[in-house]
């Protein structure tokens, strides 16, 4: 997937000045947001609940080598195969030979980030294999070669009439009509017809079960399903933090994943794989074959406080929680992670030369942090990516800060810790400050603030600081007293 | 009697001074003495949100070494004392006597509306206004300390006023410091939803609890709606004394 | 010799920074553990009619049947595919189509898989199967598949019909969990939990149903 990481500042501006995009986003957000407290309130006590889904994800990230091993030997005992890739090359370029030995001539595909990651239905496509997007927002984003809006609903900002005109140009839909449940008739009809005679079926994963060798799919549709079951071979891709340590686990993760994603307590379909199909099943995979991805994760598992990014579980609560995502909506993150969590993988998984924005265009108001059932701190990792910056790490691609800042800072530094230096610097800083006051109120100050001053005043700076003031109160209290005036 | 050291941020100290003041007056009149080393500079919140963390480690051992003999420490930021609270032992990690010195200060340190609800137990300071208000909830002093209820009953206590809500107080209302200057278009527009918010709330007056929000929502007010105020919860109790 | 790349992830991953792993809070606890049977009951029900799933309960195998003949009635059915499962089986399906002029298929009357997927996808108006569980706390049907249960019986068709012995109702995922995993050395290649019909809303997050998947599930509790 084309990275645009660096475009965020121009396709955010586009966002703000989209009037349709910024009213739908103001409202899906508020009902997202306020379905997913109702589905959280069935716990006896969602609180508890939440922190002992972090606490889970936490234990599997810290035993993550132990956990991968453990599923790995119980997926092999149970029939299936295991493939590692290091990299997106070699991920798809296996995935590619699959298809290309067993003749496959298209593949349908559950929704999967991690493919969105590595490229994949490029790679097949390039090599003469065509991979049909099946989740209802990711078939129609991939007819319209978008990248996705929004991680649960790529395609929800999407209007109706557009996906009228583009399912009558190229879906064959004969009646236009602007009912969604119709439109995605007319989708399932032609989905259908691939469900029917595919071969080999890509899905990826939501949670891999290191005691059992359990792969774990969520969905509405079914289209994952039917991957799963019509076609001989399935092929499932996981990122390696997906594991857990054992179906208890698996479930609690479960409950927590539908309720902060979509608002259910369930998901219509969850689907356990264990072995391929037996030998007198009428359907189901002769192969089942699971792909785990690396692509820069072992690089990030290095360091101890960058991994715990790696807890996510893609429910995308802090998407609908984000006030920053919710003024400029998914594409200005420029990837297939967008939002926090976007904020948080894309700049370990990309470096964070080009993915300063992501970091830095945000509040740390912490709303993120505060929804998150895996119990990952956002704020606390972008403050650590700009440290990064400044020390400028390599192994993250960090990239140095402006010469200018660090002088400043060097200063700021300086003053910080001199109190009679701050209080010089900020008496010979005031009238540079103060050079547009117009009855107490800055319109205007020179220097990189511009784009303050377009919309918002500042007070001016103080003629008398605090500091000034109680210095004063203080040295005519001292005089009163010494002339003997009780206070 | 009482004394609180109080810990005046620079936003409050070079361009707020008179919610410094209020501070002051409207701890007096509890019962309070406050006292104020003039060796405080910044708690190093800039340096820390840029990345620069070997420079915030200097401004916190200066800022411990200031407040280090202090029983208690009162500030009218939210985010300030949440930077000294839950920043300063993670920074001074490595260095164990002036982290316990941070985790010890930590204990000390508390929000203007928090330290008078909580440790001094007054929710009636003696003010009144007539009139609806709106709070809005600061994401630090919310979040980070965990300050929601102390404010609005320091509110509810007001003689005449009555506290309204807003249909997103508790959303960000886009400052966060450098943010709105390097990304003042998203900013302003999450600045324009809160005074939206707060126009369309029937509120005659929004009250803030951090300099950062009164700067910003403040700001837009003034040069957009120049007929509706924002103002600092210690502003509005100092202000409306007893009348 | 160049090492594997499961070695190479390994390796790294291993000899990465470890960090010890912090004791976890005690597991929540779910209140459905504490309801009676009749209670469950009526949980399930309830929280599958939310889905808009439709539920009837009935005494035995005759009163079964004859909802059977009542559903076939109303959603016109013509042919429909049957699972072979303990629940199905018993009722005698075949001898209930010729009474009811249905045409009742199984996956095994294709002498081939490419037979039988052609026939779910395009001639049964109906996928009718038992269910080895009923999840209560969120109106959901535990499937396992197997030969007895093919997967595309339950998902193909327009229309779902689970019938449920009313003993298998449990209250939470886990007690269902816990009999499907038993026996490791002998896992059913796949086990699904199925909550009412398919569904989306990813079209300006307008909810339908009937996605893929079925777009109405019925369920028939027996007992």
């Amino acid at each position: 997937m084309e990275i645009k990481t660096e475009q965020f500042s121009e396709v955010a501006k586009k966002a703000l000045e989209s009037a349709q995009s910024y009213a739908f986003l103001k409202l899906r957000a508020n009902f997202v947001h306020k379905r997913r407290e109702t589905a959280l309130s069935t716990f006896p006590d969602a609180a508890a609940a939440q922190t002992y889904g972090a606490a889970i994800r936490r234990e599997a990230i810290a035993r993550l080598p132990e956990l991968l091993e453990e599923f790995e030997k119980n997926a092999l005992a149970n029939g299936a195969r295991v493939f590692w890739a290091r990299n997106a090359k070699e991920a798809n370029e296996y995935i590619v030979q699959l298809a290309k030995e067993r003749g496959i001539e298209y593949v349908t595909k559950g929704k999967s980030m991690v493919t969105e990651e590595l490229g994949l239905n490029e790679a097949l496509e390039k090599n003469g294999v065509k991979a049909w997007e099946t989740d209802l927002g990711e078939f129609i984003i991939q007819l319209l070669h978008l990248p996705p809006f929004h991680i649960v609903g790529p395609a929800i900002n999407i209007s109706v009439e557009k996906v009228r005109d583009l399912f009558i140009e190229k879906i064959n839909l004969k009646e236009p009509t602007l009912d969604p449940a119709q439109l995605g008739y007319a989708a399932r009809l032609f989905l259908r017809d691939k469900f029917h005679r595919v071969r080999m079926g890509i899905t990826g994963v939501n949670i891999a079960v290191a005691e059992t060798g359990t792969l774990i799919n969520v969905e509405n549709e079914g289209n994952i399903r039917f991957s799963k079951s019509s076609p001989r071979t399935q092929v499932s891709v996981m990122s390696l933090e997906k594991v857990v340590p054992n179906l208890e686990d698996a479930l609690h993760l479960v409950r927590l994943l539908c309720r902060n994603c979509t608002g259910q307590k369930l998901s219509v379909y969850v689907s356990m794989d264990n072995t391929p199909k037996k030998d007198d099943e009428m359907d189901g995979p002769e192969e089942l074959i699971v792909v785990i991805v690396d692509n820069g994760r072992s690089k990030i598992y290095q360091d101890k406080i960058a991994r715990e990014a790696m807890r996510c579980i893609r429910c995308g609560a802090c998407l609908s929680s984000c006030p920053v995502y919710r003024e400029i909506g998914g594409y200005a993150y420029g990837w297939a992670y967008s939002g926090p969590m976007g904020q948080v993988l894309n700049p370990l998984l990309l470096g964070l030369e080009r993915t300063q924005d992501l970091y830095r265009a945000t509040t740390l108001c912490g709303a993120c942090k505060g929804v998150c059932p895996a119990g990952i701190d956002h704020p606390g990792l972008f403050l650590q990516y700009r440290a990064k910056d400044v020390l400028g790490e390599k192994t993250f691609r960090a990239r140095k800060r402006p010469g200018m800042e660090r002088s400043f800072f060097r200063l700021w530094t300086w003053a910080v810790t001199r109190p009679w230096l701050w209080n010089w610097g900020v008496r010979t800083v005031r009238p540079f400050i103060n050079k547009e006051v117009h009855e107490g109120v800055l319109r205007k100050v020179q220097g990189p603030f511009e784009g303050w001053f377009r919309s918002r005043d500042l007070p001016a700076m103080a003629e008398k600081t605090f500091h000034d003031r109680w210095r004063e109160t203080q040295e005519s209290q001292g005089r009163t007293q010494e002339a003997g005036g009780a206070k | 009697m009482e004394v609180i050291s109080l810990f005046i941020p620079c936003t409050v100290d070079l361009f707020l001074p008179h919610v410094g003041e209020a501070t002051v007056s409207l701890l007096r009149r509890t019962g309070v003495r406050p006292i104020y080393h003039k060796e405080q500079t910044c708690c190093g919140q800039p340096a820390i949100n840029a990345g620069y963390r070997e420079q915030a480690k200097k401004a916190a051992k200066h800022f411990i070494r200031v407040f280090g003999e202090d029983e208690k420490v009162v500030s009218p930021s939210g985010s300030c004392v949440g930077m000294v609270k839950h920043h300063y032992p993670e920074l001074l990690a490595e260095e164990p006597e002036w982290r316990r010195r941070a985790e010890e200060l930590s204990l000390r340190i508390y929000e203007l509306s928090q330290y008078l609800v909580d440790i001094r137990k007054i929710e009636n300071v003696g003010a009144s206004f007539e009139g609806k208000v709106a709070y809005h909830e600061s994401c630090h002093i919310l979040r980070s300390l965990g300050v929601s209820e102390q404010p609005k009953r320091l509110i509810k206590a007001v003689k005449g006023a009555e506290l309204v809500s807003l249909n997103a107080a508790d959303s960000c209302c886009g400052f966060g410091g450098e943010f709105a200057i390097h990304y003042p278009d998203i900013s302003e527009s999450m600045v324009r939803d809160k005074v939206e918010d707060y126009l369309s709330s029937g509120a005659d007056l929004l009250l803030v609890s951090e300099p950062g929000c009164l700067f910003n929502i403040g700001g837009f007010l003034n040069r957009n709606h120049p007929g509706k105020k924002v103002m600092h919860l210690a502003s509005f109790l100092a202000k409306n004394q007893g009348r | 010799m160049k090492q594997s790349a499961r070695d190479e992830i390994l390796s790294k991953l291993k000899s990465a920074p470890r960090e010890a792993v912090a004791s976890r809070p005690d597991r929540p606890v779910l209140k459905e553990l504490s309801l009676t049977r009749d209670e469950l009951i009526e949980m399930f029900s309830k929280n599958l009619v939310q889905e808009t799933g439709v539920v009837h309960r009935v005494k035995d195998r005759e009163q079964a049947l004859e909802k059977l003949s009542q559903i076939a009635q109303e959603e016109r059915l013509k042919k429909v595919m049957i699972a072979t499962d303990d629940v199905v089986a018993p009722l005698n399906l075949v001898d209930w189509g010729k009474k009811n002029n249905v045409e009742v298929m199984t996956p095994q009357d294709f002498g081939n898989r490419d037979s039988y997927i052609d026939a779910v996808f395009e001639e049964a108006d109906a996928g009718i199967t038992g269910a080895d569980f009923a999840v209560a706390e969120s109106g959901t049907l535990g499937l396992v598949h197997r030969r007895d249960r093919a997967r595309l019986v339950s998902l193909s068709p327009i229309l779902h019909i689970a019938v449920v012995p009313v003993e298998r109702i449990v209250a939470i995922y886990e007690q269902a969990i816990e009999k499907v995993f038993r026996e490791k050395e002998n896992l059913a290649s796949q086990f699904c939990f199925v909550t009412g019909p398919s569904m989306t809303g990813d079209i300006r997050g307008v909810q339908f149903k009937g996605m893929h998947g079925p777009r109405k599930v019925v369920a028939i509790l027996v007992g």
